[in-house]
């Protein structure tokens, strides 16, 4: 086994390029995931770290909206300065495993591992995150719905890096929210979680993006939500949070919760994400 | 005072005292060496294979493979396993239980060992375990309490209760006004000690030494001794410290046979440390209880009948059956008592002691029956337990060596502020909204003695020097055993030297069923006062001491030297009385147990009271524990810290058990689908809040000359039902297993 700590993009790109399968390359940052999903096989390929890449640590301000880098960790996110619409992502990053997870499992290890349970993915969504991915055959941009495309499954190439992510320009005033539904009060994997984006004008929901995790194979937006929540104040819209509305979830059971209880729950996760962001109490 | 002791016990300096403990340092600062910590040369390392079905035979392994990995340097399989002098299925001394060492193919439950790969480094061993790719003829496994037909074990000691009655059961039935007869489960737990299951093992000719964390470190040289076929005096054992026990490190296991028989086989020293998933299988968990609990009560809320059933699942090949039903007995006043039990056989390893064994889910399903009658009575859950105090012990009539209980209950009622809780469910809510809910339960544990000796000198220089194989699990024994030994030879406590945790020295006896500072406490107290005796005859004797002709028992120890009793100008130091003697050391021995007439005269027991509070968020349903106030009489407390640290242990334990802790089986393959801490959980630091210990006075001149019982075990149990209880009064959801999770209230909603 090698390992690899490559401090430029272009000699990470080349240590993925043209390899065979014979001698695997595999990308790792924090490593929280790779290596608990290894086990005690001997890995006998190449780890490629790419947390010293010059450029892929960090957050800031690009045009009218934000990167986020490739190897940015959950307490680098935590301790950016950013708007109150990111707030969803901080709490979610003060909830991902403990603080020593936070210092060391990054944003892209979250979503390129792919989890149904993965606490960034539904702010991400909320954000309208999009994807950027370099290999040496170029530079492309997906976005994260299209990025993440099942449980365990991205359109990642073997050869490419998550450079970086990107939110687009945000709507002055969009506000953030998280909540997380999980057994013990911390260091928990979640029974579902929920992420929003709202901006409001005179108390009444102008537009909302809801993202509901750990309730089907991919978190997912929801779409028929969002829309009837436009122009409801906090009572109306609480009362607009109903099942029919989140039908395209389709929760499972499974060790930390059955399908039934992720049904309800997901319905009062939303309602409190809500009363968070429109009451102010959510700070990330 | 006591009327065991000829004198009065000379109390004071040390004991009593919250001092810090003594292996602190050496543990922070890493310098502790535990059993996996040593690497003599030429060691080889140890990985053991586990099974991945849980019932059937190993058909294939590939050893070639694993012997042409690089660094691999022998494989054991059944196939050239080398012979035990001791079968490991047979039941040969107290405390054994049989396992699984490659004796043949077959699979008797997930996770037990199939082959040993060693290699010259722990990398190189994992990768041959894993390179040896086994292929099975596996069967469908028997799971659950459902998975066979109960049976009735004979009554037998440790894992085998019987059934006990006093008095008529049917006859209480009748005479009930009122009763409840209820049904509770407990599931599997796994003891995970923060240091697994370790062992480094040499052999010098028919000699071997054994690094190895042990709870009976003297006891165990025999049991080793007997497999492979050495007398006990050829085993050494070191075990300085242990990185937690739980009552799985007082009984052998296979992977540890193993290992010491690699050694043997290849002539180098031979490590071996289970990784965290294998801590799942072979080396004893407490087993599955259903227990239907049925209590009576006469129109004065007096119980007629505590009738109490429990089934537990055990192993195909060995019997260890929960004793949860005796928590039922020596507790309240009931008509007629009755504890029964029965096992049922199921392909899973083979249950052991788990801390406060049978008491814990005895205790969790008996506190919730009682706060189920009390309720249906229409009183409130303590003056039902207050109507029903027993004065003296239940169904035998026994006096208790002293019953502080009442003192429990009032001071920890009063510090929880449990007056004017209402009777009803779903009464109470918090300013955000929580359901609150306020539960308890009564804590109880026996308080046994085993059998220790001990060995105390006191040099020339004055200083002393204090022996027994004591073991330090983390409970503090190095400490409080060191200031009880301290106190009896009246020096400070940097004037003794404490050896302690390892074979060659006294037999401390068992670090276990709460009995470790009654027992090895009592042998050191014993020697000690044993070489004061001996000094003080040197200086009474001698006509140039001042102490001449103060007579033997009219002398006292304090700070290095002796002083007339009733003239404490009259003194001289240890060291002018040993060196003008001659300056040979003195010595003195003791050892402590309890005699039969003394455990027929009294009932012996700890005692508490836990007070809980929960929240419960009424849409979620997230139960969080918000206080627990537990309140606890176990006689003499020699160092306060120590000994709340070991009941706010036990309560957290409490907590775990009510709401986190179970393996789950997957009923197919037999297989724990959470063996790690990331899926067996367990509570973190946030889920403790609002934990309060009060430890109330209690004098015992019966229990032991020292007047110490125990707190290792007792703070689980009441705490378990106490919780269970609150989430009830929170919510009006009676649940009736444990843990109790989210999707449970659900129902209730
Ligand atoms: C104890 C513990 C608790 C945890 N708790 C939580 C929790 O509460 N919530 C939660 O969501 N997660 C949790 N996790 C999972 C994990 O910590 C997070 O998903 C984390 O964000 C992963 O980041 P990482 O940098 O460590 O990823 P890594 O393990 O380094 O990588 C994960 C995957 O992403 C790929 N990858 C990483 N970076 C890149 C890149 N720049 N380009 C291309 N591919 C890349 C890797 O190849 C790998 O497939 C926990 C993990 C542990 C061990």
């Amino acid at each position: 086994m090698s390992y690899l700590t490559p401090t430029t993009l272009d000699a990470a790109l080349g240590a993925l390029s043209g390899r065979d399968t014979e001698a695997p390359v595999s990308v790792i940052a924090g490593g929280t995931d790779w290596f608990p999903a290894q086990g005690e096989r001997a890995y006998n390929g190449t780890l490629l770290d790419v947390t010293r890449v010059e450029g892929m640590r960090g957050v800031s301000a690009v045009g009218t909206g934000w990167r986020i880098g490739g190897a940015t960790t959950w307490s680098d996110i935590l301790h950016a300065d950013l708007p109150p619409a990111f707030d969803g992502l901080k709490l979610a990053a003060r909830e991902v495993g403990s603080v020593q997870i936070q210092n060391a499992g990054t944003v892209a290890g979250n979503i390129c591992n792919a989890s149904p349970a993965a606490d960034g993915v539904p702010p991400l969504l909320s954000l309208d995150a999009e994807v950027e991915l370099t290999s040496t055959r170029g530079v492309r941009r997906l976005v994260l719905a299209e990025f993440i495309t099942g449980v365990r499954k991205t359109a990642r190439a073997a050869d490419e890096i998550v450079t970086a992510l990107y939110i687009p320009a945000l709507s002055a005033g969009a506000r953030g929210g998280f909540t997380k539904i999980g057994g013990r009060k911390y260091l928990v994997i979640s029974v579902a979680m929920v992420g929003a984006v709202l901006t409001l004008s005179g108390g009444r929901i102008a537009t909302a993006r809801i993202t509901v995790g750990s309730a089907s194979p991919v978190a997912l937006r929801m779409g028929d939500l969002e829309n009837a929540l436009v122009g409801a104040d906090l009572a109306e819209a609480l009362e607009r949070v109903t099942p029919e509305r989140l039908a395209a979830l389709s929760p499972i059971s499974d060790i930390r919760g059955s399908a039934e209880f992720r049904g309800e729950a997901v319905v009062e996760a939303i309602r409190r994400t809500l009363t968070q962001i429109m009451k102010g109490q959510a700070h990330g | 005072m006591s009327d065991i002791l000829a004198l009065a016990p000379r109390f004071g300096s040390n004991s009593g005292q919250s001092l810090t403990r003594r292996d602190g340092v050496a543990k922070v600062t890493g310098t502790a060496t535990f059993a996996a910590d040593n690497h003599p040369d030429g060691l080889l390392y140890a990985v053991y294979v586990p099974a991945t079905i849980a019932r059937g035979t190993v058909t294939h392994l590939d050893v070639a493979a694993a012997k042409a990995h690089p660094g691999v340097v022998e494989v054991i399989t059944p196939e050239n396993r080398p012979p035990l002098a001791g079968d490991p299925d047979s039941k040969p001394f107290m405390f054994a239980f049989r396992f699984e060492a490659l004796q043949n193919n077959t699979v008797r439950y997930a996770n037990q060992p199939i082959a040993l790969v060693l290699a010259e480094t722990f990398e190189a061993a994992t990768e041959g375990a894993r390179l040896l790719n086994p292929l099975y003829d596996a069967q469908q496994p028997r799971m659950g309490l459902d998975g066979d037909a109960p049976f009735t074990p004979e009554s037998g000691g440790l894992g085998l209760p019987g059934t006990t009655v006093h008095g008529d059961i049917d006859a209480g039935h009748a005479a009930s006004a009122q009763d409840i007869d209820v049904t509770y489960e407990t599931p599997e737990q796994y003891h995970n000690a923060m240091e697994t299951h370790a062992v480094v093992a040499q052999w010098n000719g028919d000699h071997v030494t054994l690094d190895i964390p042990s709870q009976a470190i003297v006891m165990q040289r025999g049991a080793f001794g007997y497999y492979f076929g050495i007398p006990p005096e050829n085993v050494t054992i070191r075990s300085p410290y242990l990185g937690g026990g739980f009552g799985s490190k007082a009984i052998i296991n296979g992977p540890q046979i193993l290992a010491i028989l690699a050694a043997r086989m290849t002539g180098r020293p031979v490590k071996l440390m289970l990784s965290r998933d294998q801590m799942f299988g072979p080396s004893g968990h407490r087993g599955a209880t259903r227990q239907r609990l049925r209590i009576g009560i006469d129109t004065d809320h007096r119980m007629t009948v505590l009738d109490h059933n429990s089934l537990a699942t055990t192993s195909t090949f060995d019997t260890f059956v929960e004793s949860a039903a005796n928590a039922s007995q020596g507790l309240y006043a009931a008509g007629a008592l009755r504890s029964a039990h029965q096992g049922v056989r199921i392909d899973a390893g083979t249950p052991g002691p788990v801390r406060a064994p049978g008491e814990a889910p005895g205790s969790a399903a008996l506190e919730c029956a009682m706060d189920e009658m009390a309720y249906k009575a229409g009183i409130d859950p303590l003056e039902f337990r207050l109507k029903n105090y027993a004065e003296t012990e239940p169904g035998t009539g026994k006096p208790y060596s002293s019953k502080a209980l009442r003192d429990c209950y009032a001071q920890g009622a009063a510090r929880f502020g449990w007056a004017g809780r209402p009777l009803a469910p779903r009464q109470m809510t918090d300013e955000n909204g929580m359901l609150v809910g306020w539960g308890m339960g009564t804590a109880l544990f026996a308080a046994p003695m085993f059998a220790a000796q001990a060995r105390a000198v006191l040099r020339p220089d004055g200083t002393g020097l204090v022996e027994t194989a004591a073991s330090d699990m983390g409970q503090g024994a190095w400490t409080a055993l060191a200031q009880i030994a301290a106190d009896s030879l009246g020096l400070p406590m940097d004037r003794i030297e404490f050896r302690s945790g390892t074979s060659d020295l006294p037999d401390a006896g068992i670090a276990g069923g709460s009995a470790h500072t009654a027992t090895a406490g009592g042998a050191l107290h014993a020697a000690g006062t044993d070489a004061i005796r001996r000094l003080a005859e040197l200086a009474t004797g001698d006509p140039d001491s001042p102490l001449y002709g103060a007579g033997n028992a009219g002398v006292i120890a304090r700070d290095g030297r002796l002083h007339a009793r009733d003239d404490d100008t009259r003194s001289e130091s240890f060291a002018d009385i040993i060196t003008r003697a001659g300056g040979a050391e003195v010595e003195g021995k003791g050892s402590a147990s309890r005699t039969a007439e003394a455990s027929a005269a009294h009932a012996m027991y700890s005692h508490g009271a836990v007070f809980a509070e929960v929240k419960v968020d009424p849409d979620l349903f997230q139960i969080r524990v918000t206080r627990l106030v537990g309140a606890f009489a176990a006689g003499r407390i020699i160092n306060p810290k120590l000994t709340e640290s070991q009941l706010m242990g036990g309560m957290i334990w409490g907590i775990s058990f009510a709401l986190h802790e179970e393996a789950r089986f997957d009923q197919r393959t037999g297989r724990i689908m959470n063996a790690d801490l990331a899926g067996y959980h367990i509570p973190v630091n946030a889920d403790v809040s609002g934990l309060e210990v009060i430890t109330v006075h209690e004098d015992d001149p019966h229990v032991n000359p020292l007047g110490i019982k125990g707190v290792g075990e007792i703070g689980i149990t009441g705490t378990v039902g106490a919780i269970g209880n609150a989430i009830w009064h929170a919510t009006g959801t009676r649940v009736r297993h444990f843990p109790i999770r989210i999707p449970d209230l659900l129902t209730g909603a």
